[in-house]
Parts: C-alpha cells; structure tokens; sequence
C-alpha cells in the first residue's frame, strides 16, 4: 500500500477493502518519500532535490529490479571514516540532521563494519596472514604424520609384574619375569 | 607506502589522496560550495528546531524517515528480472530442498542402522 494513496480520501475502486487510514499524522508530505526509479530529468531534479543531493551527485541505484527504486547510491564508507572533530549533529554517528543515510548505515556505524584505510595495504596484510595460519597448519600437520618423542617403553613392575598384588595364586609358583638382560 | 592499494574494506588514507593536492579548478570549488550551502541550510533548520524555546515534541529527521521506508518498501520496487529469479532460487528454493534430501536421506540411513542393530549409541539412552 503506498502511503500518497493513503493519505488522498480516493477509495474508489477498491470494493470491500475498507478505508485505511493515513499512517502519519504531519511532517510527511507526499513527495518526500522514497519512490520508483526516475525515468525522466525531471524526476531525477526532483528526487535529487527530495534526498538533500547535488543534481550531480545524485546516482540511484541501478534498475536492475533488486529493490532500491530511487534510494541514492552513496560511496560505500563507513562513519569511522568521517572526520572526528567537526561538528556533527549526532556526534556518535558521526552524522548531520536532514543528510541522505547510506543503504547500509546500520552496517556502517561505528560498531560495525569499517572502511577505513588499513596501516598495509590489503593484499600485503592477507599475503602475512593466510601465509603465517597456512605455515603453522603445514608444521602441525607435518607433526602429526611424523611424530618426534623421547623414545619410551611400558612401565615394568618388580615381583613378576606383581602376580600376587594382581590376585595370583600364593600356593602356586608364578611365571619369572626378566626385565633385564646381561 | 607510494604503492597502497585501495581495498573495499580499506580506503585510501587522505595524506595519500591525489585529489587532496591537484583539485583546484573552479568547477570542482563551485561542487563543495554547492555542497556546503545544502550543509549549512540542514543544519540551520536543524538549530532552528533545537534552540526553539517552545518546542515541546522530538524533532523529526525526514532522512531517516526516508531510510526507513525505503528499507521496508523493497518489494514494491521489485522486478523478476533473470538476475534476481537466480539468486531467489539460488538462495531460496535451492537451499530448501538440498538440505530437505540430505536430512532426510542421513536420518533415514541412520534409522536402517538402528534397525539392524549396528549403530553403536554414543550416550546411553538410560541407566
């Protein structure tokens, strides 16, 4: 249900659904919510201005059917990238009153994912850690198909392998163990 | 460090920008004036509400409003294009039923074994 065909009384048309009645009181105007993907200039003008943007920094989303409609594409950076001394109006986002929001700006808060840049670049950090994880792997594994110890025997116990601790017999003469050899 | 490399996940330092040092052409200055007028006029709505002495209710962000309906109104915007029906069926009808046959196939094979006798319990059942 679309919220300009709420907020107009039009009911026609629409034979046993039952009035719906708008979803916000004020502040909402009909043209300031997102919309379809902008065909024509106009429209474009139009959503640009609508979402705070430059004409020419307005970039919606491709019309590949995903969703976006005329949600503006916005660099994909996350908010621990934005400068941390200048005054923002909500300081822990790190964000200004009225600006276009990212598509993905719960994933870009502070919290959470962060772009910003990395002290190595990317493929030099990966290279050290994938290299680093698959030497250890390789050592481990390497350990265990050839295992390396001091060399040991089973334990010997005196009094031939304790025969009479062990429930043997006392009556009969028990088998003599030799541990030794000269 | 003349050779970093940008990644998605980290982008490229502002000491390191090129544009930082070489954009310093007209059209560019008039963009970030343009773009600070759009700044200076929010913000000044932005004090306005705030500072109002007789302003009772929260103050309103139609930004965030916008965020959040376009969040929620994905479907209206929806097209069955070939790229999205694949990915609806990679990541919808695919998984259903793989994981449907395999569960069923393991739990069925594991049944058979109960009833021949050779499954060997790992926990006892009672005591």
């Amino acid at each position: 249900m679309r919220l300009s065909r709420a907020l107009t009384t039009n009911t026609e048309g629409r034979e046993g659904a039952s009035r719906v009645a708008p979803l916000l009181s004020s502040g909402v105007s009909k043209g300031s919510l997102p919309g379809p993907y902008p065909q024509t200039p106009e429209e474009r003008a139009a959503a640009a201005k609508k979402y705070n943007l430059r004409l020419e920094d307005y970039q919606p989303y491709p019309d590949d059917g995903k969703g976006y409609g005329d949600y503006p594409m916005l660099p994909n950076r996350s908010q621990q990238e934005r400068d941390p001394w200048y005054s923002w109006d909500h300081p822990d986002l790190r964000r200004n009153w009225g600006e276009s929001m990212h598509w993905d700006f719960d994933m870009y808060t502070r919290n959470r994912v962060d772009t910003s840049p990395s002290p190595v670049d990317w493929s030099t950090m990966s290279k050290t850690l994938l290299g680093y994880l698959g030497f250890m792997l390789l050592m481990f594994g390497l350990g265990e198909v050839f295992p390396m110890y001091q060399p040991v025997m089973p334990k010997q116990y005196p009094y031939n392998d304790l025969y009479l601790e062990r429930g043997g017999d006392p009556e009969k003469q028990p088998k003599p163990v030799k541990h030794y050899e000269i | 460090m003349a050779d970093y490399k940008e990644a998605p996940l980290a982008s490229r330092p502002k000491t390191l920008d090129p544009a930082e040092y070489f954009n310093l052409s007209p059209e560019y200055r008039r963009a970030e004036e343009e773009r600070a007028a759009i700044r200076a006029r929010l913000k000044r709505q932005y004090q306005m509400q705030l500072n109002n002495p007789l302003r009772k209710e929260l103050i309103e962000d139609p930004a965030l409003t916008r965020w959040t309906y376009a969040r929620v109104h994905v479907l209206p915007n929806f097209k069955a294009t070939p790229k999205t029906s694949l990915l609806g069926g990679l990541f919808g009808v695919f998984p259903l039923f793989a994981l449907y046959f395999l569960f069923s196939s393991d739990r069925n094979k594991k049944e058979q074994q109960i009833k021949d006798g050779t499954y060997q319990r790992p926990y006892r059942l009672s005591y």
